[in-house]
């Protein structure tokens, strides 16, 4: 006995306004009787503070009350009995009602660290009191309306960054400090959510070698908690431009193709919000280094050399 | 059974039966019959027989790489392969050969930490490649301190396979994720390149991981994208476009690009973007747009190696779209221009700082096969109007009409650069070019190789070479400037082949002084040698003749200088040139010629073993001895004779020319009328002396009969007997069988022994011995030889009979020329006794005759020579009772052999009937 949903499109992926169509698949050994068959549609924000970021008391209360943008149930079948064997049924609804003002912006799904933006949509069979009911869930994705984005833009925009013994707030290794180093470049700071990140990047000097330059992407998430804002700063996906000393003076691209879910259009609501950032951190051959490989882009050590740029995400047409 | 010689009347006879005669209007061996010989020598060497000497280079390698298997041939075999992008594919895999080829990896390897760590984890995919890196973290100094493994060649190989099955296996288990897992540990393997001589190797394995893992994914691609966006089924053409693709389709390729690209790690991300590059064609109108991107990333890598290879890779990827760009290769070639050069500071500094610079070398040699394969795809890409946009990308030209206006690039990139530049532009631009290769010298390339190649590729079309004078002076001037010999001699070698055909003899003559001086102080090494070899043989090509050649500055001297097999070359080369004129007539040509063939025989005795060459050369010596002609001068001839037999002892083929050319004197004395008793004499004694040093016994006999001959002609009686008895002793030793179970070269020996029974009529007979002496020896020695089969002892029975037939004319058909030399028919006419003696040798020889016949295993041969005996019985006697009835007896004998209209049997008796030997019943019905 199984029961699922399909959706009519295979990635799953709907906009607000449209309507949502798929079929309950139902496979049975022998014929059952039911109740009524009900979708139950949710959507919400889910929340979480860690300890750490906020006070010892407001950690405990942990999970915080998510916040609804969408509850609403539809009765597929009427009760009646489904036949042994494999059985579809299919079914739609809407997300938007017309003329009802939703609870909650239709935020696009978002699967974060402290906060994740999921869209369920769950059947339910029901049997009367002797038989257990069947039930199962699926998720499926939300993007923004076509007809609200803007358009591309036609450049993105970039920031233009140094970095020099001299930017860095953290102490450095004395052959870094006294050697020195220069890299230049720059990195887009506006970028659609369709287009990867792009910029570049030039080792003009350095006298130690490089080991390694990375790109981090990093999330930023604030949640209200009481009176207090708890952020918490998340790695989401390290890409690396350089490995090794690379020859000086050649730039070297920056292109960061944004992964699904992980990433969604920068948002600040009331209650939360979810921002983007760059760090670029160049990892510099020393003995120390050798020892501790695991970069943290935390708290930077002495043979590393970093710079972050906020990055706004959006979706366009 | 008396028998009777018959009489003959020879001249009667030859007027009766020779046909009439008329000049023929052309030589049967003139023109025509040359292109039929031609076109036998074509059909030789046309064959799959023909050997590339070019080809042969490759079978050591191949051998090694049989550890493979078929690795490199696999790919082509995939059911994955999809035709859109199977084009590039042929010459991929052939280039993958020559590169796994070129650099063949010792059995043992040394496999460092990392690389092991991954291969120890192929065999478990449950194994995440994020967990060995955390077991790395976990524990660095033990990953440290383990270094170095050795593994074998073939176990390397096998786990490559066995990822390789693994990733195939895990794609149709519809397990994606593990396949594109295998195939990034795969790409990480191409980061470790402290195994040099490896790299090469592992690459091509990898890279045909990669593209299994690129085609695989392509075609799960285009299964989708078949269906249309309200999804029924169409067929996708070659030539699709992004627009028609589905969005489902679109989504799948979008998916696979996003976790590509999720791969933190730089060298397996662009080597996972690349094999799956072509699938950007369902996304983009464009997808060459992305080249550039890749290419850049590349710079990311460090090691120089590595992302040469990356380069590599990237311009095979690049191949698979349909769209040609060339941007990317610029970018990519500028960008190895740049390493190089980066690299020149790095090497001086290892030098400084004590490293062997050697491994730098050895590692910019592994570095060259990207170099050369990015150079070919530029120029295979470009049209010819865009060569000026390559050479200004490549910073070379300033603009379209100064295509090599800036000063200097690195000569690696130069000397690939050079070898693929279309050749209308290396001809107009030569001056230009010239100049570029003098500012062009650092570590990477041999300036003077650079020199060479563009002597070789303004050799391939010279007469559109600008300015040949100026571009020769030029060279001239920049080899004037070397020192060293092996410099010299690489440049001058190519440029050579334009100076000949353009006749700049001015700039040959400095050029021979040039090598002339370098050789005298220098010592002559492998390279110089074969470069010599290399200039000396175009030289002789060049002039093709004799005079012209001594006539060059220092060529003997050169010449001299040489040694080994290269100087065995040329010696070769000079004499088949010299040998190809009718003869050889100047002393100091011969004197040159002889120091010439001594050289080549003296090199020779050092290395027997390749037979083939020996006889090569034996044959060329013998030549040039045959041509030598000192006119009158016989005197100097017959001891340049005797100077060679005490040279070329070792030769016998030579030995034997010697014994044909002292003949031939002799008959040249006896012809002009040099009486002069003692010089023949001696000549023949040099024959005499010679021939027993020759080893084959049968060549003995034949050459004994000759000078035997030759001696009778001349009048020496006696030396002509003392020859016959020792050709008489080499028949003894003659052995055709030399071992094997059929005896060789039958019929030549039989026509040898002809020969000496037709020598015999003109030998005066001896008294004393009895005069039939020689045939009765010869008769017993062909009795006593086991080998002799009895066909060939029955033909030179036939030849015996007709012999003492002939012997027994009143009037002998020929006689010796010298008027001292009687005849047999002078010295005993009408002497019974002596026709006594023949008929009783002739009843011995037909008894053995006709036993030999009988004995003759085979059927038809047996009829055959049933006839030969009969036809040489009926030739020789008279009519009577005896002959006929032997010849009917041998006739019954063929007719059970051979069917009634054989056209000899009934010829035979046509001539048995006209003779009158025929009687009875066999008669009549072989007449109807």
């Amino acid at each position: 006995m199984s029961i699922e949903i399909k959706l009519s499109r295979s990635n799953r992926i709907y906009r607000p306004n449209e309507l949502v169509e798929g079929k309950i698949v139902t496979k049975l050994s022998s014929s059952i009787s039911h109740q009524g068959i009900r979708l139950n549609v949710n959507a919400s924000v889910n929340l979480q503070v860690r300890g750490g970021s906020v006070g010892v008391i407001e950690s405990l209360y942990g999970v915080i009350k998510p916040i609804t943008i969408l509850n609403k149930t539809v009765e597929v079948l009427k009760s009646g009995r489904i036949s042994s064997g494999t059985t579809e049924i299919p079914f739609s609804f809407t997300l938007k009602d017309q003329g009802e003002e939703p609870l909650e912006r239709f935020y696009e799904t978002y699967h974060g660290g402290d906060i994740s933006i999921q869209y369920l949509a769950s059947v339910n069979i029901s049997r009367g009191y002797l038989h257990k009911p069947l039930s199962a869930t699926l998720e499926f994705i939300i993007q923004s309306e076509k007809e609200n984005l803007p358009e591309k833009p036609l450049s993105p925009e970039m920031v233009i960054f140094y970095m020099t013994q001299d930017t860095q707030r953290h102490s450095l290794l004395p052959e870094l400090k006294s050697g020195g180093f220069r890299v230049s470049g720059k990195v887009c700071t506006l970028c659609s959510l369709s287009d990867p990140i792009e910029g570049e990047l030039t080792v003009e000097s350095s006298a130690v070698p490089v080991q390694s330059i990375d790109i981090h992407l990093l999330r930023v998430e604030s949640i209200l908690v009481g009176e207090k804002i708890a952020t918490e700063t998340s790695l989401i996906q390290t890409t690396q431009i350089a490995d090794g000393d690379v020859c000086r003076g050649m730039t070297l691209p920056i292109y960061i193709i944004l992964p699904r879910l992980l990433t969604c259009p920068s948002i600040f609501a009331g209650p939360f919000s979810i921002e983007f950032k760059v760090t670029i951190v160049i990892t510099f051959q020393s003995e120390q280094s050798k020892l501790h490989q695991k970069s943290n882009f935390k708290t930077p050590k002495s043979w590393h050399a970093m710079e972050s740029v906020p990055l706004e995400l959006i979706r366009t047409k | 059974m008396e028998l009777k010689f018959r009489n003959r009347y020879y001249k009667a006879e030859e007027d009766v039966h020779s046909l009439p005669r008329v000049a023929a209007e052309t030589h049967p061996l003139s023109v025509q019959s040359t292109s039929c010989g031609d076109q036998v020598d074509v059909t030789d060497y046309g064959g799959d027989k023909f050997f590339d000497p070019l080809r042969g280079s490759y079978g050591k390698p191949e051998d090694s790489m049989k550890d493979f298997g078929s690795t490199a041939t696999e790919i082509t075999s995939e059911p994955y392969k999809d035709v859109a992008i199977q084009f590039p594919g042929k010459e991929w895999t052939s280039y993958k050969k020559v590169l796994m080829q070129k650099f063949p990896v010792s059995k043992m390897i040394s496999v460092s930490s990392l690389s092991s760590s991954i291969m120890k984890t192929c065999k478990g995919p449950e194994k995440s490649s994020a967990n060995v890196h955390l077991e790395e973290l976990d524990d660095p100094q033990r990953f440290a301190e383990e270094g170095v493994k050795y593994i074998t060649l073939q176990e390397y190989v096998s786990h490559l396979t066995e990822l390789k099955d693994e990733i195939s296996r895990a794609w149709h288990a519809n397990d994606r994720v593990t396949s594109l897992n295998l195939s990034i540990k795969v790409a990480k393997l191409l980061s470790d390149t402290s195994v040099l001589q490896l790299y090469p190797t592992l690459f091509v394995i990898a890279t045909e991981i990669l593209d299994m893992l690129g085609d695989m994914v392509w075609e799960r691609i285009t299964q989708k994208a078949q269906y249309t966006e309200d999804g029924t089924l169409a067929h996708l053409p070659d030539n699709f476009q992004a627009t028609e693709i589905c969005a489902e389709a679109k989504e799948t390729c979008y998916n696979w690009f996003s976790k590509v690209g999720s791969i933190r790690e730089l060298l397996p991300h662009i080597y996972l973007e690349l094999a799956i590059y072509h699938c950007w064609r369902f996304l983009l109108e464009q997808p060459a747009d992305n080249l550039p991107r890749l290419v850049m990333m590349a710079r990311g890598i460090a090691d120089p190696l590595a992302s040469f290879y990356c380069r590599l890779y990237l311009a095979h990827c690049a191949q698979k779209i349909p769209q040609r760009n060339i941007g990317h290769l610029i970018i990519s070639m500028n960008d190895m221009k740049t390493l190089l050069m980066n690299g020149e500071l790095v090497a001086s500094e290892e030098k400084t700082s004590g490293v062997l610079s050697g491994t730098r070398s050895s590692k910019l040699g592994l570095m060259e096969p990207a170099i050369e394969y990015v150079m070919k795809c530029l120029f295979k890409e470009s049209r010819e109007l865009q060569i000026g946009d390559i050479l200004m990308g490549l910073g070379l030209g300033r603009n379209q009409s100064e295509l090599f206006g800036n000063s200097s690039c690195v000569s690696l990139v130069l000397h690939h650069l050079l070898r693929e530049l279309p050749i209308g532009i290396v001809c107009s631009n030569a001056l230009d070019i010239l100049h570029l290769i003098e500012c062009s010298n650092d570590y990477s390339f041999d300036q003077c190789l650079n020199y060479k190649l563009l002597g070789l590729r303004l050799c391939e079309n010279i007469s559109h070479v600008k300015e040949v004078n100026l571009v020769m002076k030029k060279v001239i001037q920049v080899v004037s400037r070397l020192n060293s010999l092996d410099e010299y001699l690489n440049v001058v070698d190519t440029h050579i082949d334009i100076v000949l055909p353009k006749h700049m003899n001015s700039f040959l003559d400095s050029i021979l002084d040039g090598i002339f001086e370098r050789t005298s102080d220098e010592e002559i090494g492998e390279n110089e040698l074969s470069s010599l070899q290399s200039i000396l043989l175009k030289l002789l090509n060049h002039f093709d003749n004799l005079e012209n050649i001594l006539q060059l500055n220092h060529f003997n001297q050169i010449l001299s200088v040489m040694q080994g097999s290269s100087r065995t070359i040329i010696n070769m080369r000079i004499l088949s040139i010299a040998t190809r004129s009718s003869c050889i007539r100047d002393p100091t040509t011969i004197q040159f010629l002889f120091e010439v063939s001594r050289s080549l025989h003296d090199n020779i005795d050092l290395s027997t073993i390749k037979d083939k060459e020996n006889n090569h050369s034996a044959h060329l010596i013998s030549r040039f001895i045959h041509m030598v002609d000192y006119g009158s001068e016989v005197e100097h001839h017959l001891a340049f004779l005797v100077q060679c037999r005490g040279a070329f002892g070792s030769m016998s083929e030579v030995k034997e020319t010697i014994v044909h050319s002292s003949n031939l004197l002799v008959v040249k004395a006896t012809r002009n009328d040099i009486s002069d008793v003692n010089f023949v004499k001696s000549c023949i004694a040099c024959s005499e002396v010679t021939i027993p040093s020759i080893p084959s016994h049968l060549k003995q006999l034949n050459l004994s009969l000759e000078t035997a001959e030759v001696a009778l002609m001349a009048g020496l009686v006696s030396h002509s007997d003392g020859l016959v008895d020792s050709a008489l002793r080499c028949l003894h030793n003659v052995d055709l069988l030399e071992g094997s179970r059929m005896p060789k070269d039958v019929d030549g020996f039989q026509s040898t022994l002809c020969k000496f029974c037709s020598l015999i009529v003109m030998i005066p007979g001896n008294i004393e011995l009895g005069v039939t002496s020689i045939p009765r020896n010869m008769f017993s020695i062909l009795s006593s030889l086991s080998w002799m089969l009895p066909s060939m002892k029955a033909k030179v029975l036939c030849a015996l009979i007709l012999t003492v037939s002939a012997l027994s004319q009143n009037n002998l058909l020929y006689h010796a020329i010298h008027d001292e030399v009687m005849g047999n028919d002078s010295l005993f006419f009408c002497d019974q006794q002596y026709l006594q003696e023949l008929l009783s040798f002739s009843a011995v020889i037909l008894q053995s005759l006709i036993d030999a016949v009988l004995q003759e295993p085979i059927q038809a041969a047996r009829g055959n020579l049933a006839l030969d005996a009969c036809n040489a019985i009926a030739s020789s006697f008279e009519v009577c009772q005896g002959a006929s009835d032997i010849c009917s007896k041998l006739v019954e004998t063929a007719k059970l052999s051979l069917s009634s209209n054989n056209k000899y049997l009934q010829s035979t008796i046509r001539f048995l009937n006209s003779r009158g030997l025929m009687q009875g019943e066999s008669c009549k019905k072989a007449g109807d």
